[in-house]
């Protein structure tokens, strides 16, 4: 890239929000391709100027809250979102929030929740996730259950488009089915549509009780069977969650395999239910069955929760995650086990009871689309698949359908070239698996 | 007129008695729950994937236009046949393949009607949450073409929130599943979003994983009746500022009031301004702590009477002026217009001195019934269709009430979908770029423009 480029990134945002040092740049930045700027936009306009600039030189673009992707980006730019980090408007009447893509998703929680609003997605990564990736990556977490996945709370965003234009689209309506439904179809897109530069978002009031149950096993396998029992006694926590020994010693000192069982809601409910479910967890075999209900020790609890959340979502690489519905995860495991060894010998494992799904870190040196082939196959017996798009190619290959797998991706691709003719947004998103 | 060549081929693929083609027959698929019609030149029922896709690939090949139909009950006229067009019916492909209470799925394929599949899953203690008024009739393949709304959506959303995956003949005539069987089993970018409401002009479902989910164990229904349309609205702000989502929110303005009196004699006070019926659902214990909240929320609004079921029979009884609401204004004229425009919360009470404003300048009779909760407002202008001056007021109405909507940051349409009815507005809600990606979007499902031409918007 030239020097013309980056004096014209300067004008555009600010000498001092272009940083061309590599040095400097290494912060918001990772992977092993290379950027030659590192730009901090500060409204919508630069956003729109930035991506009119790089259509015109066939530049490409990277955009993410605090660290870009660098993969395929050959020397183009890293759009840092940071300085686009404020809270516009929270609309009490409405129960919406505008906010811009830029804030950190953690702190876009507590300003919420200081307000008595609820915003219960969970962050990507808690330290650097920010609400625009939280909408770009638009996945479900442990609350989708009960609370609906991601995009449930999209009402609508101002963009920019992957040619530069800005739109707008959406509305304060809970309920709004006008027109093409790209509001929600956004959700997930990972950046390849366009650039979220401010965000509607729907809000809920905070529960009146939150309290949490925690148990410890020594057997994964036995834990699970529990939140079957819970499941049939149509008990649906918040979260319901298995987190493997290793992984739990984030969350808490002790030993052995840890649930954690949510409860957010109404305070009558929530003293019976948590006394059901230790009971059901003391009868299940579960050992140092508390009750949080403390404040301060719940909100430890959650908060080591989003950090092993975090350490999974920050190696996607080496973590493979499955779903099968929640009924069938006793035979699930059981298959696994058979399969491919003990749940033990992975360097964590975590299972979310409520949707019937299990994310296992690999061990080095795994052979990630090997196994993956096998559990896809382990899985679909019972009904599920490997989750994402390497699911759905792994299914369309199970069912020997190339075609299918070709129209998919035929779409996505389709889509993604009607939208970004240049190729210019996100080059290291691959939406083809 | 179709060749016999063609009609040949049709009956080939689905079956002699699964072709239409006399104009006399044809008339039952021309007319939807709007006033308009056209003229299909004929309609098939295929009764699998396989079938839809023989179909596609032959109509493709002779360049004719598909438009797909359910119960037709709809009231956008997003089922009304562009010329020369075939009508696909999905109404023998009624099959419920699975019933997965465990896992929280059911898989349906698209002509299973609403109501049919909610007594199945009444069997196993479960339900489906969309409730569309017209679920009685209405199929499953229209709710999510249509993306339809209901009364319980204020809690659990409309019909996209309930689906999981699709498995979906495109305008190409290849099939892909989208999707899957949970939350967790989406893809990340996930076409079922794009393709559910977009009235079939993308796809053409044959296949659908819907979420269900076990009744909730205890509901509670409640009535409260104000003087002022006002006081009405700012109970529901309070409630939801109070933590409470109830799963209906229902109001019910004089007008309406006075014609289900006529109608039905449910007793409600005939000089009131609003009704509003609150329901909330959950576990028992929890009850008595929200009826509190909401009894004081109503008293702080200014409400003359609270009420609370306490018996099937007293629900029964207060749902049933709301139930009859749309039939009985026959009593005052023989047809109505009805609007699902859609409010931030907020903006009711300016939205309901619209509709009056809307009503005094064409000289119409307008009643509101509203999902207050979700701010989505029914305006029921009535007419009669004899009176061509009167069709004319109305549709003029139509198009002042959806620039009311728009103008107050609403929407024209909270769960009915655009159709045609609509189309012609639909720039005044959306941005130029907003449109241009609607084209987009259609262009590359549907770059030959065969699929439901010309709903939503023109290419």
């Amino acid at each position: 890239m030239s020097n013309t480029i980056i004096s014209e990134l300067k004008g555009i945002v600010g000498e001092s929000h272009v940083l061309d040092n590599p040095g400097d740049m290494a912060q918001y930045l990772k992977g092993d391709g290379k950027a030659t700027a590192v730009v901090f936009p500060g409204d919508t306009a630069e956003v729109s100027a930035i991506v009119k600039l790089a259509n015109a030189q066939n530049v490409k673009i990277s955009v993410a809250g605090l660290v870009a992707d660098t993969k395929d980006l050959e020397g183009g730019i890293a759009l840092i979102m940071n300085r686009m980090n404020k809270m516009l408007e929270i609309d009490s009447k409405n129960f919406v929030a505008t906010v811009q893509p830029g804030m950190l998703h953690q702190d876009f929680v507590q300003q919420l929740e200081a307000g008595g609003y609820l915003f219960p997605v969970e962050p990507y990564a808690i330290d650097s996730s920010s609400v625009g990736g939280c909408f770009a990556i638009g996945d479900s977490d442990s609350k989708s259950f009960n609370y609906g996945p991601t995009r449930t709370f999209m009402m609508g965003f101002e963009m920019v488009m992957p040619t530069g234009e800005v739109m707008f689209i959406g509305n304060k309506c809970i309920k709004n089915v006008s027109g093409y439904d790209f509001i929600h179809f956004a959700v997930g897109s990972q950046g390849t549509f366009g650039i979220f530069t401010k965000i509607l978002v729907k809000l809920l009031p905070q529960p009146a009780a939150k309290k949490a149950v925690i148990a410890r096993f020594d057997c994964m396998e036995e834990a699970n069977k529990t939140f079957n029992i819970l499941i049939k006694r149509h008990i649906h926590p918040d979260r319901m969650n298995l987190v493997s020994a290793s992984l739990a010693k984030e969350i808490l000192p002790g030993e052995g395999h840890l649930v954690l069982i949510d409860l957010e809601g109404f305070n009558n409910s929530g003293t019976k239910l948590a006394n059901e479910i230790e009971a059901i967890l003391c009868l299940g075999g579960g050992k140092d069955v508390q009750i949080i209900t403390d404040k301060e020790a719940y909100e430890k609890l959650i908060l080591g929760w989003l950090k092993v959340r975090q350490i999974i979502n920050n190696a996607q690489e080496s973590v493979l995650e499955f779903a099968v519905g929640p009924m069938k995860m006793p035979q699930a495991l059981a298959q696994l086990k058979a399969m491919n060894g003990a749940l033990s010998a992975y360097p964590g494992v975590v299972v979310e009871g409520l949707l019937g799904a299990v994310m296992l870190m690999l061990p080095e040196g795994t052979d990630k689309m090997a196994l993956a082939h096998k559990v896809n196959n382990m899985a679909m017996s019972l009904g599920g698949n490997v989750t994402g798009l390497l699911g759905h190619k792994l299914m369309c290959e199970a069912f020997n359908d190339a075609q299918m797998w070709s129209e998919t991706t035929g779409l996505l691709d389709g889509l993604r070239k009607q939208f970004d003719p240049n190729g210019i947004l996100n080059p290291g998103v691959k939406l083809l698996a | 007129m179709l060749s016999q060549t063609i009609i040949d081929r049709l009956t080939e693929i689905v079956g002699e008695k699964n072709v239409v083609t006399r104009p006399t027959d044809l008339f039952a698929y021309g007319y939807d729950g709007t006033l308009l019609s056209g003229d299909a030149v004929g309609v098939v029922f295929p009764q699998s994937t396989d079938q839809v896709v023989e179909l596609v690939k032959y109509m493709n090949e002779q360049d004719i236009k598909m438009v797909p139909r359910g119960a037709g009950t709809n009231v956008s006229g997003g089922t009304i046949p562009s010329e020369k067009s075939i009508v696909i019916n999905c109404t023998r492909m009624t099959k419920v393949l699975e019933i997965d209470t465990e896992n929280f799925v059911a898989v349906v394929e698209p002509g299973v009607v609403n109501f049919d599949l909610q007594q199945e899953l009444e069997k196993h203690g479960f339900y489906y949450p969309p409730d569309p008024s017209s679920w009685k009739a209405s199929t499953l393949g229209g709710n999510i073409g249509e993306c339809s709304g209901g009364p319980r959506c204020f809690k659990y959303g409309v019909t996209r929130d309930s689906i999981f995956g699709l498995e979906v003949v495109l305008p190409n005539g290849k099939v892909i599943r989208t999707g899957g069987r949970n939350f967790k089993s989406e893809p990340g970018l996930d076409l079922t979003r794009i393709i559910v409401g977009s009235e079939g002009t993308l796809g053409y479902v044959t296949k659908a994983y819907l979420r269900i989910l076990p009744k909730p164990t205890t509901k509670k229904t409640m009535l409260a009746v104000y003087n002022k349309v006002e006081d009405a609205s700012q109970t529901v702000a309070d409630i939801v500022a109070a933590g409470i989502i109830p799963t209906t929110l229902e109001m019910m303005d004089n007008l309406l009031i006075n014609t289900t009196e006529d109608y039905c004699h449910a007793g409600l006070p005939r000089d009131a301004g609003a009704i509003l019926i609150i329901e909330i659902d959950g576990y028992p214990e929890d009850m008595e702590e929200q009826i509190a909240t909401i009894r004081g929320v109503t008293e702080k609004a200014n409400a003359r009477d609270f009420k609370i079921a306490q018996s099937a029979a007293e629900v029964d009884q207060i749902w049933l002026s709301r139930r009859v609401a749309f039939g009985s204004v026959a009593r005052v004229k023989p047809c109505y217009s009805i609007q699902d425009i859609t409010l931030p919360r907020d903006k009711f009470p300016q939205a309901i001195e619209g509709i009056l404003k809307v009503a005094k300048d064409f000289d119409m009779i307008i009643g509101i019934v509203a999902h207050a909760g979700d701010g989505n407002v029914h305006p029921l202008v009535l007419f009669d269709q004899r009176n061509a001056d009167e069709v004319e007021r109305v549709h003029a109405a139509e198009q002042a009430l959806c620039e009311l909507a728009v103008d107050l940051g609403g929407t024209m349409s909270g769960e009915h979908g655009i159709g045609i009815i609509k189309k012609k507005y639909l720039d005044k809600e959306f941005t130029p770029e907003a449109m241009e990606t609607f084209r987009k979007l259609k262009k590359t499902f549907d770059p030959a423009n065969r699929f439901n031409p010309d709903k939503i918007i023109s290419i």
